[in-house]
């Protein structure tokens, strides 16, 4: 390593550290304050340490509504992701091996989706009309029509590096056109699954003004709206808001963690031939 | 075992017509081969016979049986891909039974089959690899396994032996031949490479811009080239062919005579030249001959022998083989 390499290292490191874990530090060390404390936030160290008894009361705080937050945004993220990636595959994998004027349509009406802000009042209207606001299976349906440009363009891409020959052969061999998908190319599309998976779950597990729209209700809370629990206009207490965000933020951390490789493998899958 | 049979076959993609009427009777447990230069639709007329590519007018029989709108797998056919396509997913195994596994066949019943066809191309110790583990050769046997366990009527091949090197390319020609033999199963089988075409096939069809050139026996096909473009194509090194004023001097509009029949001599001959290139192959020499009013010209002798690069040297066509076309079909 020359000189030069070394000092940008360190100075990237450094940036790295400001950027990421600063926050992060602030946020656990105001987590273990008492309230008096919390209420004028820094970096000052605790005087007593109160991580335990700040979860506890965190987690207790309008009848245990952060399990039940955990639980709704769960089932969220798993419906949607469930749904968001077998349907992007299919189109990604229609769009990309039988170009039609009809897919040109549907690929056009995909960019518009990334394109085009999308509209929460008519959105609300809509629902209303087909029952599903105020409803955790509404929420998922917002949340993969919100996901499905981007995972439709994903998945293309690396259908395009799958050679035609393979679905060529299993249609020799017998296979139906859903049994060329399922049994040949989805199970071929595992590194950029992994990718949306990874995406996808932490956006839909991370959002919060979509519930917040879409998702009213006591017993319809996703975790990020139990935020609102601790800050409202009349009292504050930082305490155990810091504790909640410390909370929330760790399930998306693990995913990262585990899978930051599988993510960058299938960003880039694709894009050079090999 | 089944007969194909193609009449008045077109295929056109929007405006561009790529196969001009195409007919062709494969025999029952025929080695046919379609050979030609690349673009010449070989290989769309081979997905044709598959059910890959639709057919624009025209009929396919297999079988006695017209397929021409039929599904791939409903017209006893089986495939061997140039680039192999062995599902990168699935062992060895489950590659060779993937067609009978859709068939709904009992797993049991698959093993068995399986098996049996590992035995003839030694794939046993293989059978629970994935392809990635294989060498070039061997995924080649794996997709030609594929294609036999499928008990198919007509084996399709498209340019299989394309990606292998020169001395693998040369030994799975053989074991094709004796699996043909073996199986006595009907194969059509494309390649541009006339050696291939020369070595293998029962039946060789010369196709060209979409239409047939000439079918027959690869002898035939050597001895008696229909047109100047047959002529050209099939033989190695290529034919010398000549057209215009020294054409017409011979009584044609195309004249060819093939390298190793020009007898070479160092002080008589028909025509006089300059060695302007040797290529010594060991069983034979080679000369490149600038020869004037002819241009160059390609001579093969046997052995090998040494000459000057200009050095002069005289070259005789041998009558009994000279080769003359008038208007691209063959002069009497």
């Amino acid at each position: 390593m020359t000189r030069r390499q070394l000092l940008t290292g360190l100075a990237s490191l450094a940036v790295a550290t400001v950027v990421f874990i600063l926050p992060f530090l602030f946020v656990l060390i105001n987590a273990a304050k008492t309230p008096a404390e919390a209420s004028q936030p820094s970096f000052a160290w605790p005087s007593e340490w109160h991580l335990w008894s700040n979860l506890v009361e965190v987690v207790q705080v309008r009848d245990y509504a952060l399990l039940l937050a955990y639980f709704n945004s769960i089932v969220i993220t798993v419906g949607a992701m469930t749904l968001l990636v077998i349907f992007a595959a299919m189109v990604g994998y229609v769009l990309q091996r039988r170009p039609t004027r009809f897919s040109k349509f549907v690929e056009f009406t995909a960019l518009a989706g990334l394109m085009i802000p999308p509209a929460v009042v008519p959105t609300i209207w809509v629902l209303q009309q087909v029952n599903l606001f105020k409803t955790i299976h509404g929420m998922i349906l917002i949340q993969v029509a919100y996901g499905l440009s981007f995972c439709i363009l994903l998945f293309r891409a690396f259908i395009s590096s799958i050679p035609r020959d393979l679905d060529e052969a299993a249609i020799v061999d017998g296979a139906t056109p859903l049994q060329v998908f399922f049994r040949v190319i989805l199970p071929l599309l595992k590194p950029v699954t992994l990718t949306v998976i990874v995406v996808q779950s932490i956006t839909i597990f991370n959002d919060f003004t979509h519930p917040l729209y879409y998702l009213p209700g006591a017993e319809n809370i996703t975790v990020q709206l139990t935020l609102y629990n601790f800050q409202s206009q009349f009292t504050s207490q930082l305490n155990l808001l810091f504790m909640n965000i410390l909370l929330i933020t760790i399930p998306p951390l693990l995913v990262f963690v585990f899978f930051n490789r599988q993510i960058v493998a299938g960003m880039t899958s694709g894009a050079v031939k090999g | 075992m089944a007969r194909v049979a193609l009449n008045a076959l077109r295929k056109s993609f929007g405006a561009v017509e790529v196969i001009k009427g195409v007919d062709l009777d494969v025999e029952d447990g025929e080695f046919c081969v379609f050979v030609g230069p690349s673009g010449c639709g070989k290989s769309t007329l081979l997905r044709m016979i598959s059910g890959l590519e639709e057919v624009t007018s025209g009929t396919i029989e297999i079988g006695g049986a017209d397929v021409t709108r039929a599904e791939p797998s409903k017209r006893g056919i089986a495939m061997v891909f140039q680039s192999y396509a062995l599902y990168p997913h699935l062992t060895v195994r489950e590659n060779m039974g993937f067609g009978l596994s859709l068939a709904r066949m009992p797993k049991d019943q698959i093993a068995a089959e399986v098996d049996k066809v590992a035995a003839i191309l030694q794939l046993e110790p293989l059978l629970d690899r994935k392809p990635k583990a294989l060498s070039g050769g061997q995924r080649q046997r794996v997709a030609i396994g594929r294609a036999i366990v499928r008990d198919p009527g007509v084996f399709l091949f498209d340019e299989p032996l394309s990606n292998l090197d020169a001395a693998l390319r040369s030994q799975m020609r053989l074991e094709l031949t004796d699996l043909h033999a073996r199986l006595g199963a009907t194969m059509i089988y494309v390649t541009h490479d006339q050696v291939e075409a020369m070595t293998m096939a029962d039946k060789i069809v010369v196709l060209n811009a979409g239409r047939i050139e000439q079918v027959g026996t690869p002898m035939d096909l050597y001895e008696r080239p229909a047109t100047p473009f047959v002529a050209g194509f099939i033989g190695s090194p290529k034919m010398n062919l000549f057209e215009g004023e020294v054409a017409r001097r011979m009584g044609a509009s195309v004249y060819g005579i093939r390298p190793e029949h020009l007898k070479v001599s160092d002080d008589d001959g028909t025509w006089q030249g300059t060695v302007r290139h040797v290529e010594r192959l060991g069983a034979d020499t080679i000369l490149h001959v600038e020869v004037p009013d002819l241009g160059p010209v390609l001579a093969r002798i046997e052995g090998h022998r040494t000459y000057a690069h200009g050095a002069r040297v005289y070259l005789t066509p041998d009558p009994e083989r000279e080769f003359r076309y008038q208007d691209g079909a063959a002069a009497s």
